[in-house]
């Protein structure tokens, strides 16, 4: 992000490429900070971001087969919970990212961009570890039932890619929302919990599929959330037999997450010349 | 070449209340379709800072000082017009800015170093310049959480001075750490001038201003009232703004049969001026003029600090020097030797009224502001005589 037009700093054109170090290494700075305060002081540390969604599969699993006494395979919960913790962590560090570094924001002049930024990528980072043992334990729930993780699972960090900027999209929109409006962050608790059930977290689209049976606009609209398609596309690479349903409807789901960034940082643009006001 | 240039410069605020914004309240506000007022904290300032110029910025609380400094720095987007910055800026706008309580020292001085822009590398070569002048070698890997709030902001300081900048701007910062770390500050301070580097700096300790800068600004409500060189706009800005809002109000009142129609402060070799060395005389010449002929006159003087404390007030008629009468124009002398004050600034009142008091023929009230200066550097407000003798014992 530049400087604001009414600031020229001549320096930052001069020498830009020192200037761009600097700010790399203040992203790695802030993203090694988060990520450190993060797993110190909890005697578990990391593996409390391993052990929270594995909870949440198991429970999942449980109730389903109890309650609706149908159930989605294990491997298809994990995979669904693994990517679902990753946006809800972006969500809830991005709620925050611009509020929580106040001091800074009113009192050091660097890029505002970089705070929604490094916020994503320690999710990410946090997510990229989890995703090894997720991968694993597919693996072996797979092996079990005599098949094999999907050779396109190579092709996951194109996935990943298109996940992280969604997320990075909407770390910076609720993050510059939040400095404005301070109620953001209970709306956002409301909508996220909303959004759980519209998502393809602990069932599948065989399940919608079976309930969207002669209203095909559901599984048009449902398409349209850019979560389902991600999670979709994340099971169509590592299930053996899966396939991710190609319409315009879900092109249209795995293309809008970009162009939502995109508007997102526009917004947080603008958004970030009065941050220092509002905080 | 400057490195500081303002034109038009303004920022506006909108006048909310205590509580956080909410969108809540902003659509109750659209909805009872309330306009929210806004302030202008700075506006129409113009002004052009040459390269290696030290200048301090003065004003009352609230004046709209700690924007200019953040609309140099860049943390706050003008509402109008423009400030543009020449070089590297540091700012120590507030020390300490983005540690993290869980991280140790160590860790938060790179982290901090990187907010300020500084690679990696420097930091490495110079982290034991750092952790020295913080002076904090055997808490450096603990967590910055368990720091005393003076060694916080000592390690903040030592960061953001070994960013060697080109422009370093400083919000009444120095008045931190113990009477050792401030000294060590403000040799630093000296150094960066030595370096021909440029400073802005905002102070209420008038003192420093008028030591350190090549000029001063005074910012009054938002308005950039006046520059120049720091003794005359310290002593203006006293003059003029701090009895304003403060302890405070300068007055004048009386029948004006006789009045004070001219003062002048005189040091001990008897040159004009309006500060004054502790332990050395201060004449007042207070000339008068007198429409008629006053029998038995008295002049009376009070003096207060700078705080409002009323320290010491008197008159010729208590100082059994009565006058006769006065008529036409004349000139009565006021001397204080020595000096008995130590330091700071203080004000004094003048006054010509009658012997039984009946008739106030002039007063000025806090109208004559003065400072004095220290040459020993003995804490406190004034110098009491005092003798020390051994007594034999029982």
């Amino acid at each position: 992000m530049t400087n604001p037009p009414a600031n020229v700093s001549a320096a930052a054109s001069a020498d830009a490429g020192r200037l761009s170090r600097a700010r790399r290494e203040l992203l790695v700075n802030l993203v090694v900070r988060e990520m450190k305060a993060r797993y110190r002081g909890s005697v578990l540390g990391f593996l409390w971001t391993l052990l929270t969604p594995l909870f949440m599969a198991v429970i999942y699993v449980f109730f389903l087969r109890v309650l609706a006494g149908r159930g989605v395979p294990m491997e298809e919960i994990l995979i669904g919970v693994f990517a679902w913790q990753f946006t809800v962590q972006s969500i809830h560090s991005g709620v925050n990212c611009v509020t929580g570094n106040a001091n800074l924001v009113k009192k050091i002049f660097f890029p505002r961009s970089i705070l929604p930024v490094s916020a994503t990528l320690a999710n990410l980072v946090g997510y990229a570890l989890t995703l090894v043992v997720q991968l694993v334990l597919v693996a072996v729930l797979l092996h079990v039932h005599g098949r094999a993780l999907s050779p396109w699972a190579v092709a996951l960090p194109a996935v990943i890619a298109l996940h992280t900027v969604f997320n990075l999209g909407l770390a910076m929109t609720l993050g510059a929302a939040n400095a404005y409006f301070r109620d953001t962050q209970h709306i956002v608790n409301v909508a996220t919990s909303a959004w759980f059930f519209v998502s393809p977290v602990m069932y599948n689209l065989d399940l919608l599929a079976s309930f969207a049976a002669g209203r095909p606009w559901v599984m048009d609209l449902y398409l349209l959330n850019p979560l389902a398609v991600i999670i979709t596309a994340y099971r169509a690479l590592q299930l053996p037999g899966a396939a991710f349903p190609w319409t315009a409807w879900s092109a249209a789901g795995l293309a809008w997450p970009l162009a939502f960034a995109g508007l997102a940082a526009w917004f947080y643009r603008r958004a970030q010349r009065n941050f220092a006001d509002v905080l | 070449m400057n490195a500081i240039e303002a034109q038009g410069l303004g920022k506006s605020y909108q006048a909310r209340g205590y509580a956080p914004p909410t969108l809540f309240g902003a659509a109750m506000r659209r909805l009872r379709r309330q306009e929210t007022p806004r302030f202008w904290a700075l506006r129409g300032v113009d002004f052009e800072i040459p390269a290696g110029r030290t200048v301090g910025v003065i004003g009352p609380n609230g004046s709209g000082k700690s924007s200019l400094l953040g609309l140099a720095a860049g943390t706050i987007t003008p509402t109008e017009g423009a400030v543009r910055t020449r070089g590297r800026i540091s700012s120590l706008l507030e020390l300490g800015a983005g540690f993290h309580p869980d991280l140790t020292g160590r860790e938060n001085v790179f982290l901090n170093a990187a907010i300020l822009g500084l690679p990696r590398d420097d930091v490495r070569r110079r982290f034991d310049a750092i952790v020295d002048f913080a002076g904090l070698r055997e808490f450096i890997d603990m967590p910055v959480k368990h720091y005393s709030s003076g060694m916080y902001v000592r390690l903040g300081f030592a960061v953001a001075v070994e960013m060697d900048p080109d422009v370093l701007l400083i919000d009444e910062v120095l008045a931190v750490g113990d009477i050792a770390f401030q000294l060590k500050c403000l040799q630093r301070i000296r150094e960066f001038q030595q370096k021909g580097k440029t400073l802005l700096f905002v102070s209420h300790a008038l003192q420093t201003v008028e030591e350190f800068c090549d000029e001063a600004f005074l910012i009054h409500r938002g308005r950039l009232v006046e520059r120049g060189p720091p003794a005359d706009v310290i002593f203006r800005y006293i003059r003029r703004y701090m009895g304003e809002g403060g302890h405070l109000f300068t007055q004048e009142f009386g029948s004006r049969e006789a009045e004070i129609a001219d003062v002048k402060f005189l040091d001990a070799h008897g040159r004009e001026a309006t500060s004054f060395e502790s332990g050395r005389p201060m004449h007042v010449d207070i000339r008068y003029r007198a429409a008629r002929r006053i029998e038995k006159p008295v002049f009376g003087f009070a003096l207060k600090t700078g705080n409002g404390f009323y320290l010491h007030g008197s008159n010729t008629q208590l100082a059994g020097w009565p006058l006769d009468a006065i008529e036409g124009e004349g000139v009565v002398r006021l001397t204080f030797d020595p000096m008995i004050l130590l330091q700071g600034n203080f004000f004094l009142s003048l006054s010509i009224h009658s012997w039984d008091h009946a008739v106030q023929f002039h007063r000025r009230e806090d109208w004559y502001p003065f400072s004095v200066r220290n040459p020993t550097g003995a804490p406190g407000l004034i110098h009491l005589p005092v003798r020390w003798e051994r007594r034999p014992a029982g």
